[in-house]
Parts: structure tokens; C-alpha cells; sequence
């Protein structure tokens, strides 16, 4: 019989230091028995962060749920991720490795276009089925049969994006007869502006004002004023948060209170720019994807913002879960009911369901196009109305994010113009 | 008018006995046995992955071993190495678009493009020295950063796709494709910053590094030799740049002007040894590595924060670079 010595027992000490630290390290390598892991870049840090830091914390909940239940196929769910930096660069080779070295089941994207696009030659190559997080037409280019994007814009971004804004428009008292169109030059904002114009147009307005600006711009005022001077009737901004908060602030400092102001600003979603601009988002009309109104009470989706919100601070990450957590959660569900449907992890298998099916999520349901987007588009107007500072709590409550169009999720009356009470 | 005629007196051959002459065959017959060794190891391996980071690790080599000839050899600190890099990411979109020609024309007409610009940027920049010059490098990183935000035919900020073909005959996949590409190019970066090294340039090169008018004083033909390195410099940058576009399919200017670029252009020399061809070399395997590993196991934005502290640690320490440090041990 061996014995222990003192020298085994130091050994031993060695090896599990040793083993946890590759464990830790290496988190494919520590995993339950057989295990249907779930692979993706995730952008932890870096300029994405924040919405990336947000999506990781639905999946995580997600996990734990379906774990809780037993699993999927009844196998444990393990996240493998890594952080991609927000550097579309580290995206293929990170891809790479989930595939080939991690050998995982199932792979999803990072968070948004950037760095999506980047993942899907490599994706490709593998003929992976691959649910995606708010990309922008990436797969317009790509054309891959197995892509599917959780994004409520749909096929038609031209035609359907910013067609709930100019029908809330025409809800003005007095009719608008001018707008004008301020886009920062990406992609999502360039297609949001294309839209705007499509819609102007269609609706006979005259546009006064339309220019795009560089993402490094800073400075808002000069571009504020001068479509202060065209005094548009509605105006419609394409912008990221760094350019929505410039705009905002410069629109308040100028005193500029057109009858409709907002659009396609990224930003007003979040938590820490609700915190921060409390007053001046009063009347805001922006386009958003989920707001706590009661025509979108969709069954658990109230659970998982509970759950997401206990967790929020600790994890650092938006306070509320109004923006991408929700379709985050959703993203995750496509996968479990497709996978439960098929019964087993086979790609073309999921794809075509993925196809065929509808599926029923914490945000609703809808089923996937040919091209593997949300077959109808639910564009969210919303406004923010009753804002008289910047606490948080009314965010999770109806009636502070009203839903203007579409007509079907309606939750109240536009309220007209835009700036703060007693502007 | 004779060669001699015009090479002074400093850049002639060196009188015999005064130093070995370099051998570059057995360089050559080295490198590229160990080139195929490489390719057959990654090939028997058969993961995907193994060519990423060789990619990754590769395109360090060329772009350090660049920006050595003229940092390294000549003393001139270059601050826009991310700027060249771009332009010949850059050229290749613009040559698929404008031709539908492929990778390789693209890297041809990145070396001329990004060399150009190389040899330009030195008739404005180089009668400039020390931090003056590094500021001027910074500009056009940023001039150039600005021109392609502004230039829709190039996607603007919104980014340009370039969907690649799946497969490339004989190669198993485009990972591997793209590794064998960039390898050979690391090759020939090398060999070509070798040749510089033990060449009358390179001796020039040095000569204005230690003392630019003491350099002049005695018949170095310092402007011409810089414009020489600068456009070399240029030239092998866009090379390092022109499979970018492939390697992710999808190029916006935030990625192809990243800051990682510019910092490991500078890092990798430093950290391997400046003013040698193998500094480099050394430095990208080691950092490049390095940072690969951080990024699939630590996981975090830890990458330029290990080299900023691999610089610290190695200015501190060991300022002339693990060669300089095993050299100085001898």
C-alpha cells in the first residue's frame, strides 16, 4: 500500500495549484460532464464595453436558469467567451480558437456590426449556425444561409426604420412641413438617415437640413445652431452616445425647442445617460427597443430585469437592462427552443428551424426572414415624457418611456415640443 | 558616372580584415527551412487556430522589423507606423474594388503605395530630428486617419467588406492561405532588413544614428540614406497592413489605425533590440505571443498594459533589449 508522505502531499499541493490555475485560465478545460458549451467574443473592455459588459450578465442569467431546469438536451449549459477588447483584429483568431481548440457546440456573436463582421468569414469556413446581437446588414454582404441577427430593425431598414418617427410626425398639431437630418457616418446611423430621407420624401416634407459628421467629432454647437437657423419642424438624429450626449447638451444650451426632436440616438437607452441628462431628454421622440410599458409586458421579461438588476451594480454594468439585456436573454432562448426542437446540436439542422420556426421569447415573438433577420421589424418610437431629473427608478416604471408607434405596442399620446418642462 | 563615384568614402566596403563580409545564402537556405518547418509542423498539428496566431504573430515581425530600419538602424523614432500599416490595408480594399484584383496584386500595390508615401513624408519630415520628427509621424497617422473617415469609396467610418473565397488551392483552408502568406513576407521583411543591416546603407545608417553631423562632416549622404530607409520603412509597413482586409473580411478605420499597431511597432524593437534585424524578430515572438495568450487566458484589455509594462521593465533593466542584454552577459 503506497503512503502518504510530506513530499506526496506537496505534489499533491502542486497539482491542484497548478490545475485550478490552468483551470481558471483556461475555462474550456474546467467543465461538468459533457456539457453543451456555448462560444462567443464578448467586448468587456474597450469603447462597446459597457453594452458587451450588459450582454454577458443576460447570458449569465440565462445559463443559470436553464441549468437550474436541467439543462439543455439535458446536458449543463457552460458560456466559454473571451474578451474581444473591442478590437475587431483579436475577432478571428478568438473565433478560431472557440472552434477549433475549445471545440465548443454552439457559437454567437460578439456585440454589434464591428466586430460581428470580422467573426463571420471564420464562422463561414465552418458552416456554424450563428445567432448574432445587433448587427446592421452585415449579412447583406456575407448572404450566409446559417446567419440569424436579433436585431428588431428587419430586412428593409430603408423603408421600415424610420417609418414609426415621421408617423408620429404627422400627429403634430400643426402638420410639419420641414425636417431636418444630422447622421454621424457608420452604419446604422447612415441607414437610419437614409430612412429619414425615404420617409421625408415620401411624405412631402422639405428637407432643410442634411449633413453628416466624422465619430471624433466633439464640438455640437456650430452643427446645432445651424439647424436651429433652417428651423426644421422635426428634426432626426442618427448619433452614438459620445455624439447623442454633445447633441443633447447643445441643443439645451441653445434654447432649441423644434415640435419634434430625436430619431436614431444611441445613448437615451441607457441607464448612465438617463442618470446624467435627467430633464433635457423631456419630449425627447428617439428610437429604442424595449420599454417597460405594459403593451410590452411580455410573459418573464419583468422576471429577468429583476434578476438582472439585483446583479447590475455588482457586475458594473447599465443599472436598468432596458436596451440590449432583454434581447440578449431572447438571443439565448432562440438557441435553447431550436435546440429543443431539433433535439440535438447539429447546424444545419438548427439553421433550417431556425428558418421554419417562431419563437417565443422574453421580447416577444417573431420569427426569422430568408436573410435572417427579424421577418417584421418592430421599430419602438418612444418619448420620454414626465422627466424632471435624473433618478432612475421612474425608468422602471411605465410612463416615463411612453411607446408612440408602432401602433399595436402604443402606451400614450405625443406630447409636443420637445425640451424640458418650462423650456 | 561610376557607383563609386557617388558612395563616399564611410560607405565604402569596409578594407579587408576589418570585418567579415555577410553571408546571405545561408540566411536565406535558414530562413526558409525553417519557414516549411513551421508551415509542416502547423499543417500536422491540423488546427485552425495554430495559423491565427501565426498570422497574428507574423504581422508583428513584418511591422517591427520595418520600423526598425528606420527607428532601429537610423534613429528616427516613427510614431505612424499604424498610418502606413492603414494605407496598405487600405490599397488592397481600393485594388479589389476598383479591379477585383486579389490578395497578392494588392500587396505589390500596397508596397508601392505605402513606399511612396514613405519616400513623400520623408522629403517633408526628415530635415526634421528627434521628437520633432516623431511628432510629424504622429501627424500623418492622423492626416491619413482623417482622409479615409472622409473617403466613401472606401466605406468612410461605416468600414469596407471584403467577403474572401472560402478555399485557395492547395492550401486546407484561407487561415492557412493567409498564414503561408504572411509568412513568407516575414521572410522577406527579414531578409531585406538583414541585407540593410550589414549593407553600405545600413553602416550609414548607424553612422547618422550616433552622430548625424559628425555623419555629414565626413561624406555620408545622410538625406538620401533616410529617404532610402523611410521608403523601405513605408513600403514593408503596407506590406504588413495589405492582408488585413482578408484576415477579418470587414475594415473600419478605428481597426486598421488601432493604437496596438503603432505601440508593438515600437515595443517589439525595443523590447528585442534596436538597431539589429533579429531584435525584432525576437521582440513580435515574444510580445505578439504573449499578448495572444493574454487574450485567450487572462482575457482581459491586459494586452497594452503588458507592454507598457514589458517597455517600463525593459528600459529600466535591460535598455538595450534581450539581445543587447544576452550580448552584455557575454
Amino acid at each position: 500500500m503506497h503512503s502518504t508522505t510530506r513530499r506526496d502531499l506537496g505534489r499533491f499541493a502542486l497539482g491542484a495549484a497548478v490545475g485550478g490555475a490552468a483551470a481558471g485560465a483556461f475555462p474550456a478545460f474546467a467543465q461538468s460532464a459533457n456539457p453543451i458549451r456555448i462560444g462567443f467574443a464578448m467586448a468587456l473592455s474597450g469603447g462597446l464595453a459597457g453594452n458587451g459588459r450588459a450582454t454577458l450578465l443576460a447570458y449569465q442569467i440565462w445559463a443559470a436558469e436553464a441549468n437550474a431546469r436541467g439543462g439543455v438536451l439535458g446536458r449543463p449549459v457552460q458560456l466559454v467567451f473571451y474578451d474581444d477588447q473591442t478590437t475587431p483584429g483579436l475577432v478571428p483568431g478568438i473565433y478560431t480558437k472557440l472552434m477549433d481548440v475549445d471545440r465548443v457546440d454552439i457559437v454567437t456573436s460578439p456585440y454589434a456590426t464591428a466586430m460581428i463582421a470580422p467573426s463571420m468569414p471564420v464562422v463561414m469556413q465552418r458552416n456554424m449556425c450563428f445567432v448574432t446581437l445587433f448587427g446592421a446588414g452585415v449579412n447583406e454582404v456575407f448572404k450566409y444561409d446559417r446567419h440569424f441577427n436579433m436585431n428588431i430593425t428587419g430586412d428593409n431598414m430603408k423603408e421600415t426604420y424610420a417609418k414609426g418617427y415621421f408617423d408620429v410626425a404627422a400627429k403634430l398639431p400643426t402638420p410639419p412641413r420641414s425636417a431636418a437630418i444630422l447622421a454621424v457616418d457608420n452604419e446604422f446611423a447612415q441607414k437610419a438617415a437614409e430612412s429619414a430621407r425615404f420617409h421625408a420624401r415620401q411624405r412631402g416634407l422639405r428637407v432643410v437640413y442634411d449633413r453628416s459628421y466624422p465619430p471624433s467629432t466633439v464640438d455640437f454647437t456650430p452643427t446645432v445652431r445651424a439647424i436651429q437657423s433652417a428651423r426644421p419642424d422635426v428634426v432626426f438624429i442618427g448619433s452614438y452616445p459620445p455624439d447623442s450626449s454633445g447633441i443633447l447638451r447643445a441643443a439645451s444650451e441653445l434654447r432649441f425647442n423644434p415640435p419634434m426632436f430625436g430619431g436614431g440616438m444611441v445613448g437615451p437607452q441607457l441607464a448612465a445617460f438617463q442618470a446624467q441628462f435627467g430633464p433635457i431628454l423631456n419630449n425627447l421622440i428617439n428610437w429604442d427597443v424595449y420599454s417597460p410599458e405594459p403593451t410590452m409586458n411580455f410573459p418573464g421579461v419583468a422576471d429577468f430585469q429583476e434578476k438582472y438588476r439585483t446583479q447590475a451594480a455588482k457586475e458594473q454594468t447599465d443599472l436598468l437592462g432596458n436596451y440590449i439585456p432583454p434581447y440578449a436573454y431572447a438571443q439565448m432562448q432562440v438557441l435553447e427552443q431550436s435546440l429543443a426542437r431539433v433535439g440535438r446540436v447539429d447546424q444545419a439542422a438548427l439553421a433550417a428551424d431556425m428558418h421554419a420556426s417562431e419563437f417565443d421569447t422574453i421580447v416577444g415573438k417573431f420569427r426569422f426572414s430568408a436573410s435572417g433577420e427579424w421577418a417584421e421589424p418592430r421599430n419602438l418610437f418612444v418619448q420620454f415624457q414626465n422627466v424632471r431629473d435624473g433618478d432612475l427608478e421612474k425608468y422602471k416604471r411605465p410612463g416615463t418611456k411612453v411607446i408612440l408607434a408602432p401602433e399595436n405596442l402604443k402606451s400614450g399620446e405625443l406630447r409636443a415640443p420637445y425640451g424640458p418642462p418650462g423650456a | 558616372m561610376s557607383t563609386t563615384a557617388v558612395v563616399p568614402a564611410t560607405l565604402a566596403p569596409p578594407p579587408q580584415g576589418a570585418a567579415a563580409p555577410t553571408r546571405h545564402l545561408p540566411f536565406w537556405l535558414g530562413a526558409a527551412a525553417l519557414g516549411v518547418a513551421l508551415f509542416v509542423a502547423l499543417r500536422l498539428i491540423g488546427n485552425e487556430y495554430g495559423y491565427y496566431v501565426g498570422y497574428f504573430i507574423l504581422q508583428y515581425v513584418v511591422l517591427s522589423s520595418a520600423w526598425n530600419i528606420l527607428g532601429g538602424y537610423a534613429g528616427y523614432v516613427n510614431f505612424g507606423a499604424a498610418g502606413f500599416m492603414a494605407t496598405g490595408a487600405y490599397t488592397a480594399i481600393v485594388l479589389r474594388k476598383a479591379t477585383g484584383l486579389d490578395l497578392l496584386p494588392g500587396i505589390v500595390a500596397a508596397a508601392a503605395v505605402a513606399g511612396l508615401l514613405g519616400l513623400a513624408t520623408g522629403y517633408l519630415t526628415l530635415r526634421l530630428r528627434g521628437v520633432y520628427f516623431s511628432i510629424a509621424t504622429l501627424c500623418l497617422a492622423v492626416v491619413l486617419h482623417t482622409l479615409v473617415v472622409n473617403w466613401d469609396y472606401v466605406g468612410g467610418s461605416r468600414g469596407a467588406y471584403i467577403v474572401r473565397p472560402r478555399e485557395v488551392p492547395p492550401f486546407v483552408s484561407y487561415g492557412e492561405y493567409l498564414f503561408v502568406v504572411m509568412l513568407a513576407l516575414a521572410i522577406l521583411t527579414v531578409g531585406i532588413a538583414r541585407a540593410v543591416q550589414h549593407s553600405r546603407i545600413g553602416r550609414g545608417l548607424q553612422a547618422l544614428r550616433d552622430n548625424e553631423r559628425a555623419a555629414e562632416a565626413v561624406g555620408v549622404p545622410t538625406l538620401r540614406l533616410k529617404l532610402v530607409a523611410a521608403t523601405l520603412c513605408g513600403a514593408l509597413m503596407g506590406v504588413a497592413g495589405a492582408p488585413l482586409p482578408y484576415y477579418s473580411g470587414y475594415l473600419n478605420p478605428e481597426a486598421a489605425f488601432g493604437l496596438a499597431y503603432a505601440v508593438n511597432a515600437i515595443a517589439m524593437p525595443l523590447i528585442g533590440g534596436v538597431g539589429t534585424w533579429a531584435g525584432p524578430v525576437i521582440g513580435a515572438v515574444v510580445l505578439g505571443g504573449l499578448q495572444q495568450a493574454a487574450t485567450v487566458t487572462i482575457s482581459s484589455a491586459l494586452n497594452l498594459w503588458i507592454v507598457g509594462w514589458m517597455l517600463v521593465i525593459f528600459v529600466a533593466l535591460a535598455p538595450r533589449g534581450i539581445l543587447g542584454w544576452f550580448q552584455g552577459r557575454r
